[in-house]
């Protein structure tokens, strides 16, 4: 069936994450593929394929690959785009696999999103994306004024209220309190997140992720050959990605659905799955409302329900569904997706220490929904047992 | 600081009859010939019915708000002493689906709420620009 648990993450590496890594996204790359392959029981000689995505802010394959040795390039990825894309890399990867095109791709991201390269300007010019110039000249082309826009249209379609919002930020720091490699463990209260200063009303700071240096990075080969390396492979039972879309004209005019709603009937049919079979889910975090939207989108409850749903407690670690269990990119550390992907793949392999979700199986894990950059992608994991 | 100062529209060959138009204060957006769709920005073809023959049409510069934020954070030194200012998501009267974004001319951004009518005006920048803003009608 397709894709469908034909390729396995077999390996997964961290560089620290931190406000300024004092080195090259190069050598974030390098130091986090090296470690991925570590942990999957794999050499440089084995890699034959690298992908990876950037917006002009990161190191191609085609400078990591002489850069680490390695003999023969048969495959690689250098996609442009942010979050929005961070799980469609490895989807590629996987079919790039599945095909016999490549046997051992390494998937990364490596970025000074804080100390060199920060999203949304402070110093750079506009990012030259489409319909900037309708935006721009308006003060009006940072990621979380574009997510305060349709959080916005969220709150006045739904009563979805900032308290809902917060109930998220609160959350993800107590994940992250069990996490040692993230930014942020300091517990805050609800009071904390109410006080934070204004962003792009009506997102405030601790609406928003961290940005930071750091990389990450993923090992995908077959699921055969997985079986036989040094760490338990992760089945990827599912891989979509897709969109296309305009906050102008011709979409209908309803902003509060994102593009995960496209995607989502895809994903589920590929893994063979629904909501109610997902034990973990790692959301793309950019900001409270990415979570809050696609727990709608992706089936988990009612649309117009994911306030009511996230305040309950059901994605706290002990509730139906839990969710950025790392404390994700608002506490964690913000790798652009794939930090999402290596905490998905802890979590089944049961390695998530004090943030282990008891009995996990399947994992869902997503990218950015598709209000920057439009279009979205997203993986469902599985634990090969 | 002045408006001058802000990021000036990177104009491709698909939008400059548009930014000609706001130049001599017209707003127009495009109208399929054959399906009658109005559509923004402007594009060589209808997403509706492919076809490739489009007309310009004026519309009548009034919407209303959608959505809006109100920006605090210095993203830009050229919005630093802007900071706090609104920006809309309007919805044109003509249709549901049709959007334009844009700054809050003559109001403050405290004074914005749902579904609020505007009315398109045009500042002229300098002699080469001229941005569409939105005021309270
Ligand atoms: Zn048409």
């Amino acid at each position: 069936m397709g894709l469908r648990d034909r390729a396995a993450i077999a390996g997964v590496g961290y560089t620290p994450f931190s406000k300024d890594s004092g080195v090259s996204t190069l050598t974030l790359a390098i130091d986090a593929i090296l470690a991925a392959l570590d942990d999957a029981g794999l050499s440089v000689d084995d890699v034959d394929a690298l992908a990876t995505h950037r917006v002009g802010d990161s190191t191609p394959p085609w400078v990591v690959a002489p850069a680490l040795g390695i003999p023969e390039v048969s495959w690689y990825l250098d996609q442009f785009g942010g979050g929005s894309v961070s799980h469609a890399v490895i989807g590629q990867a996987a079919m790039a696999v599945a095909t016999g095109v490549a046997r051992t791709v390494v998937c990364y991201r490596a970025i000074n999103a804080r100390s060199e390269f920060r999203m949304g300007g402070t110093g750079r010019g506009v990012a030259p994306v489409y319909d900037a110039q309708y935006q721009a000249p308006y003060g009006y082309f940072a990621p979380p004024q574009q997510f305060a826009m349709f959080t916005r249209a969220h709150m006045l379609k739904y009563g979805t209220t900032h308290e809902q919002l917060g109930s998220i930020a609160v959350g993800q720091r107590a994940n992250a309190a069990k996490n040692p490699q993230a930014l942020k463990r300091d517990p805050i209260t609800i009071e904390d997140y109410l006080a934070s200063r204004w962003i792009a009303e009506p997102l405030r700071l601790l609406d928003c992720c961290l940005e930071t240096d750091g990389a990450c990075a993923v090992v995908v080969t077959s699921a055969e050959r997985a079986r036989d390396l040094a760490a338990p492979p992760v089945l990827i039972s599912g891989a979509v990605w897709g969109g296309g879309d305009s906050f102008l004209s011709g979409q209908g005019g309803d902003f509060t659905v994102s593009e995960a709603a496209r995607i989502a009937p895809r994903l589920y049919a590929m893994a063979g799955v629904g909501p109610e079979d997902i034990d973990v889910a790692e959301l793309y975090d950019c900001f409270t409302y990415s979570v809050l939207v696609q727990l709608e989108d992706y089936g988990f409850c009612a649309k117009g329900e994911g306030g009511p749903y996230a305040a309950s407690g059901a994605i706290r670690p002990d509730g139906a569904l839990p969710v950025n269990t790392h404390g994700g990119f608002l506490s964690e550390g913000y790798v652009h997706g794939i930090n999402h992907v290596a905490e998905a793949v802890a979590q089944l392999r049961g390695t998530a220490g004090d943030r282990q979700v008891s009995g996990a199986e399947v994992a869902l894990s997503t990218a950015q929904p598709g209000y920057v950059l439009a279009g979205t992608s997203a993986l469902i994991l599985r634990a090969d047992r | 600081m002045s408006l001058g100062e802000r990021p000036r529209p990177q104009v491709d060959r698909d939008s400059a009859p548009w930014w000609e138009a706001v130049r001599r204060h017209e707003l127009l957006v495009q109208e399929c010939v054959d399906c009658g769709t109005l559509r923004f920005p402007p594009r060589a073809i209808c997403g509706r019915c492919r076809s490739r023959r489009s007309g310009w049409a004026p519309v009548r510069g009034t919407g209303r708000v959608a959505s809006w934020i109100v920006n605090h954070q210095v993203f830009m030194r050229a919005f630093a002493d802007e900071v706090p200012y609104a920006v809309l998501h309007v919805r044109l009267d003509e249709a549901d689906d049709l959007f334009m974004y844009g700054d809050l001319a003559g109001a403050d951004p405290a004074d914005v709420t749902p579904g609020m009518p505007v009315q398109a005006v045009f500042t002229d920048i300098d002699d080469d620009l001229t941005l569409v803003r939105w005021r309270p009608r």
